[in-house]
């Protein structure tokens, strides 16, 4: 794998920018609570110089400014106030005492430059370049003296500079976790997609077999992967079955053509005078006809099988469907020296195609008109079933042998025995389709004697 | 008859216009859309036969822009589209009838006959005659010689059907369309056995048959 195809990687690139996101939050967090804290640490030196004034105001009304100044040399000579400072000024402005350089004399808060507290490590934390500052606050007193008391900023700095060295580290690991296991991630994600395209290459190059191999995670790759090979199973019926149907169409169209060819030769041969040619031609027009019925019957069941047509569904009256095929067979039934017994539950409705739900019974009734012998009986039910409406169609003619129940809705499939008989085998594959494309099932038993052909519908 | 052939396959238009007019029929041929709807809006036909796929104006942009600008002429759609869409497309269209191809002469020429008789809509018939025949549709009586003769109510229909288009041929196919709705080919003899049987009842006590069989075409009904 290339280096650049990594960088394009769907799963780097969002990597990449969760790092980004991630990274630029963390600083947005890490400045809010960086500002609270110097706040905080601002406030506190302001406690502390606040309470040494008010200690100091104490000195200078009981002791006035040489009281005061007496108490500020104590204060720098205990060494308990290391990180304080003190400035005591007379009116002219200069120093009477004071860890601080004379200033001028500002009143209220202000941030100065001062000397290193004696206890700070400065040598090894602070260059000698590096300003130390204090925090401080000046005040006139009565007789126009003034007064400065400031306390370090060393310690809040040193807390700020901890706090931005935990941050430096937070951030650097972070950073260095969010890539490798993006990089990590990344790869193995890769990897599959990288199985996904060699199969697909494969059946491409025509190893149609091929499928993607499934890791059983159950994870979204994984899911993929079983849809695809889902997908391909199915493409792979589609193709066989399209296979089937090429072949059956060369197979069983080549045998009537072969014969409308057959008896243009013979007229060709034989044929003495004009009538015998216009027998020849109207023979020969029945035969197209029948030639163009398969191919329209093979149209149509291919067109089924689409499922092109379930947009059109709508409700259809299942009974009166039925009631009108029957008022179109009957008469053909009774001719044929075939009895039927019919008993239609009126009112069923189910969802679909009338013209479609009314050839499956006309092809299921002629079916068994046609395969059966005279005096055969046929009944025919229609009732609503908790599963549905199922119609049944029974006779008591030869049966359909065990193994042969399934072909029979296959196109162009005929029992031996029927091979003589009219029709081109295409009636019940078309029942099938039509049954399919309803969600019926369709299934053919034993009568003992005869077929019971069942098909279970839809409910609406 | 004069008709309007739009159909853009040279072999299959030249069919059609020799043998119309080896009916006596004067036929005007287009071969595209565009050529079609200037003859279809500038003449008066009979009756238009209109092909779906053709070059340009598609047949039922055609017929529904005919439509639109008041031409009542009944249309035939000839086509190779023959799933039950296309038909109810074309119905939607303003079409008359359907037709796919390949398609046998005399069907075609029984339906356009049909189509440019059609009689004028909401003139309500109450009874149909033919000869001594005589329907009365309000009732559901029909009677000959002035004898009631016993029909069942698939009888009825097809004697309706066969009446309304007396003296004309009609198909096997439009009995199986319009009397059943049936829109596939059955591989029994459904329209032969009820056709047999209306005889038994309407033509066989009588001298005079009414119902005739036309070889190859269908069915004719006339005196």
């Amino acid at each position: 794998m290339s280096k650049i195809r990594f960088l394009r990687s769907a799963n780097f690139k969002l990597t990449a920018l969760y790092v980004l996101l991630f990274g630029a939050s963390s600083l947005v967090v890490f400045g809010v609570i960086y500002w609270i804290i110097a706040g905080t640490l601002q406030q506190q030196m302001a406690l502390i110089v606040k309470a040494e004034i008010s200690e100091l105001e104490q000195d200078y009304r009981v002791g006035r400014t040489a009281g005061l100044a007496q108490e500020i040399e104590t204060r720098i000579g205990s060494g308990r106030y290391p990180f304080n400072y003190y400035l005591l000024q007379d009116k002219s402005g200069k120093k009477l005492v004071g860890n601080l350089p004379s200033m001028a004399a500002f009143e209220g808060w202000q941030d100065i430059p001062a000397p290193y507290p004696s206890v700070a490590d400065n040598a090894t934390d602070l260059t000698e370049t590096s300003e130390h500052r204090a925090y401080a606050h000046g005040n006139h007193l009565d007789d126009g003296a003034f007064i400065l008391v400031g306390t370090s900023t060393y310690q809040a700095d040193e807390s700020k500079e901890a706090i931005m060295r935990a941050f430096f580290w937070a951030i650097g690991v972070v950073l260095v976790l969010a890539f490798g296991g993006g990089t990590i991630l990344s790869l193995s994600f890769l990897r599959r997609i990288d199985e996904i395209n060699r199969t697909a290459k494969a059946i491409v190059d025509g190893q149609l077999n091929e499928r993607v191999r499934t890791s059983g995670t159950k994870d979204e790759l994984d899911l993929l992967a079983v849809n695809l090979n889902d997908m391909l199973d199915r493409i792979q019926a589609l193709m066989e079955s399209l296979q089937q149907v090429s072949n059956d169409i060369a197979h069983d169209l080549r045998r009537p053509l072969g014969r409308l060819r057959r008896h243009l030769e013979g007229v060709r041969r034989d044929a003495g005078s004009v009538e015998d040619y216009q027998t020849a031609i109207e023979k020969g027009i029945v035969e197209t006809d029948d030639i163009l019925a398969t191919f329209s019957s093979l149209l149509r069941i291919a067109q089924i099988e689409a499922h092109v047509r379930r947009h059109a569904f709508r409700r259809v009256d299942l009974s009166a469907v039925f009631e009108t095929v029957i008022d179109a067979y009957g008469p053909v039934i009774e001719d044929a020296g075939k009895l039927i017994e019919i008993d239609i539950t009126p009112e069923i409705v189910i969802d679909g195609d009338r013209e479609l739900l009314a050839q499956l019974l006309a092809n299921l009734i002629e079916n068994t008109v046609t395969h059966t012998p005279s005096g055969t009986s046929i009944c025919l039910s229609l009732q609503q079933t908790q599963d549905g409406p199922v119609a049944t169609l029974c006779d008591d003619g030869p049966g359909i042998p065990e193994s042969e129940r399934g072909k029979i809705f296959e196109r162009f499939y005929r029992l031996d025995a029927s091979r003589t008989t009219p029709g081109n085998g295409l009636g019940l594959a078309l029942v099938a389709a039509v049954a399919g494309l309803h969600g019926a099932s369709v299934a053919v038993t034993d009568n003992h004697p005869g077929a019971i052909f069942m098909v279970r519908y839809k409910s609406a | 008859m004069k008709i309007l052939l739009i159909e853009d396959d040279i072999d299959t238009a030249e069919h059609i216009v020799k043998s119309l007019q080896q009916h006596r029929h004067v036929v005007d041929h287009a071969e595209s859309g565009h050529d079609g709807l200037f003859l279809a809006a500038g003449q008066t036909y009979d009756v238009l036969i209109v092909d779906r796929m053709l070059p340009g104006l598609d047949g039922i942009g055609l017929v529904k822009t005919i439509r639109s600008a008041g031409v009542h002429t009944p249309v035939l759609f000839l086509t190779a589209l023959d799933g039950v869409d296309n038909r109810v497309e074309g119905f939607d269209a303003g079409g008359d009838d359907y037709l796919a191809k390949p398609f046998a002469f005399e069907e075609l020429h029984a339906r356009l006959k049909a189509l440019a008789r059609r009689p004028a809509p909401m003139q309500a018939e109450t009874a149909l005659y033919v000869g001594d025949l005589e329907f009365d549709l309000l009732k559901r009586i029909v009677k000959r010689e002035g004898r009631t003769i016993d029909l069942l109510p698939q009888e009825f229909k097809l004697l309706e059907y066969l009446m309304r288009h007396v003296d004309e041929i009609v198909t096997r196919t439009m009995i199986l369309e319009n009397v059943w709705d049936f829109h596939f080919d059955p591989k029994t003899t459904v329209v032969e056995t009820h056709i047999s049987r209306l005889r038994k009842k309407v033509d066989f006590p009588f001298a005079n048959p009414l119902i005739h069989t036309v070889h190859g075409s269908g069915y004719s009904i006339h005196v």
